[in-house]
């Protein structure tokens, strides 16, 4: 049975990606929702169409990856028009993008760069999201990056800048409980205290993927490459997340060395296990 | 403490491989530890971006080589940056960067397979137009029709080459190519988006040249002109019905009232 006409998410759903998108249109599994890239259907052609299709059964939601809500000059209308075209052709179940930025003096960077958590950027932050929620129409949610390196003159910590985020524009967090976890290990934090810095009634979506390590000279980091499956230790912080942040909708993302879509639906399983575990733990 | 933008300024010059030392300034930790950070980074942009400019010219890559082109990407993006975040729309520069790489001047042909690599994408992620009828030049009085302006289906890009690219790009898209003699002769093509995906075909040289001249803006009397200067007997009657039948024209542009000819 399928009762997501009305597009609300919820359970555990998949990142959708294009070497995977005709087995989904021909088999329709039980994925509980999609999310995609909104960049990747900005144009016209059979890739949009398809995912309107899809949209009927299927909760969408839609994840930016352009927008650069922490460029000090302002967001580029242009880019934010499309994604409000998309969003109401779409009716997505969220529309949410990164605490990052990635175009400075109109150059378009191609990667989720970190931001100093200062006040003056909060300013530029809390304008930015207000103005494309204004556009949008809607509350977006603003998702946590991995971060491989911290500012010399932040003045807040990550929670402490999304809480101030929440409190100025009201929009909601996409936690990244894999990107927690990642930037606690690179920068020495505690992921937990992390956790429980955040307003939990403004968590709205988790996202869940996985991450490899690299070593050099006796540092190491761990890298947010969505190249294989979750790790134990995530999917652990991940029950302590919903612990703190209740019976959260899960996307699993994968994106490089991309496996069968069974394996990745087997993932997103795992996730609605633990899910329906922690209703049972609050219902008992 | 620094302003944000000069932090993203310091960031951005760095990152496309300017000096890193501003950069490296502002990250707390040690010196490895920032090394080591700021270089993920650096890295996630370079090989982030060359993906996108491999995976719209496949067969420039495979005729010079990944290393080759890989050298060549990076200085492409150096010098000409993405303007916009959707990065399907990123390369549109990269014929034009190519045809001045003075490492490529031996390679005449390759900023013209370049080029119409970049029309199959632009063909891939054009907007879907409206397709206008024949019956929509019925509202042009005949003493307008010769400026009339065709609003062209978005998808549609033109290429004329004095080599054979278009046997080149098939022979270089997916597998290991035959041979192509380069002095097999010139191509006039039309490329676009139909309901069998993406088409590039030949067109005569009256119909390309009126076509051609219809996409770069000229109104309708100026492109039969081009077209009959191509091809001494080219019938414009005839190819005005192709291009409706093609579903070509978007639009029908009648010349505004205001826009008066000289006399």
């Amino acid at each position: 049975m399928r009762e997501t006409i009305h597009g609300n998410a919820a359970g555990a759903g998949i990142g959708l990606r294009a070497p995977h998108v005709a087995e989904i249109a021909r088999a329709r599994p039980a994925a509980a929702w999609l999310e995609v890239h909104a960049e990747n259907y900005f144009g016209g052609g059979p890739g949009p169409a398809r995912l309107m299709d899809l949209r009927r059964d299927y909760a969408v939601s839609l994840h930016g990856v352009g927008l650069s809500l922490g460029t000090a000059e302002g967001l580029d209308d242009g880019h934010l028009r499309r994604l409000a075209e998309l969003s109401a052709r779409l009716a997505p179940c969220f529309v949410s993008e990164h605490l990052s930025w990635s175009v400075a003096n109109g150059v378009y960077l191609n990667d989720l760069l970190p931001l100093p958590y200062t006040e003056e950027a909060l300013d530029v932050v809390t304008r930015n999201v207000a103005h494309a929620q204004d556009i949008l129409g809607r509350r977006i949610l603003v998702e946590n990056p991995s971060r491989y390196l911290a500012f010399a003159h932040s003045t807040l910590t990550e929670p402490e800048f999304l809480a101030a985020l929440v409190r100025c524009t009201g929009c909601g967090i996409l936690c990244d409980v894999n990107n927690v976890f990642i930037t606690c290990a690179n920068l020495g934090l505690d992921a937990d205290a992390y956790l429980a810095a955040l307003p939990p009634e403004a968590v709205g979506e988790i996202h869940l993927a996985g991450h490899s390590r690299v070593e050099r000279d006796g540092h190491f980091l761990l890298i947010d490459d969505h190249a294989s499956p979750v790790a134990p230790a995530v999917w652990a912080l991940y029950r302590r997340a919903l612990v703190r942040f209740g019976n959260v909708p899960t996307l699993i993302e994968w994106d490089k060395d991309l496996p069968a879509l069974d394996v990745l639906l087997g993932e997103a399983r795992q996730a609605a296990r633990i899910l329906d575990g922690e209703n049972d733990a609050r219902a008992a | 403490m620094p302003a944000l933008r000069e932090v993203q300024e310091s960031f951005r010059a760095a990152l496309l491989g300017g000096d890193a030392v501003a950069a490296l300034g502002l990250i707390a930790g040690d010196d490895a530890a920032r090394a080591m950070g700021f270089g993920v980074y650096r890295n996630n942009v370079a090989a982030s971006l060359t993906d996108v400019v491999a995976a719209t010219f496949p067969a420039v890559r495979r005729l010079v080589g990944e290393g080759f082109f890989a050298y060549a990407a990076n200085e492409f993006i150096a010098a000409h940056p993405p303007r916009q975040a959707c990065l399907a729309e990123y390369g549109a520069d990269f014929a034009g960067f190519l045809a001045a790489f003075p490492p490529c001047r031996d390679l005449p042909y390759l900023p013209d397979v370049a080029q119409l690599e970049w029309l199959v994408n632009v063909a891939a992620v054009a907007p879907d137009a409206p397709r206008a009828a024949p019956q929509d030049l019925a509202a042009v009085s005949a003493e307008d029709a010769p400026r009339i302006v065709f609003a062209l289906n978005p998808a549609l890009g033109y290429l004329e080459s004095p080599f054979p690219v278009e046997r080149i790009w098939r022979e270089n898209r997916t597998c290991d190519g035959g041979a192509v003699r380069l002095d097999e002769g010139g191509v006039r093509l039309e490329i676009g988006r139909g309901g069998d995906g993406i088409f590039v075909r030949a067109l005569g040289a009256g119909a390309f040249a009126f076509r051609d001249s219809l996409a770069s803006g000229a109104d309708l009397e100026s492109a039969v002109a081009q077209a009959l200067a191509a091809e001494p007997g080219f019938d414009p009657g005839s190819a005005l019905a192709d291009l409706f039948r093609d579903g070509a024209v978007a639009a029908v542009i009648p010349p505004s009232p205001t826009q008066g000819r000289n006399p």
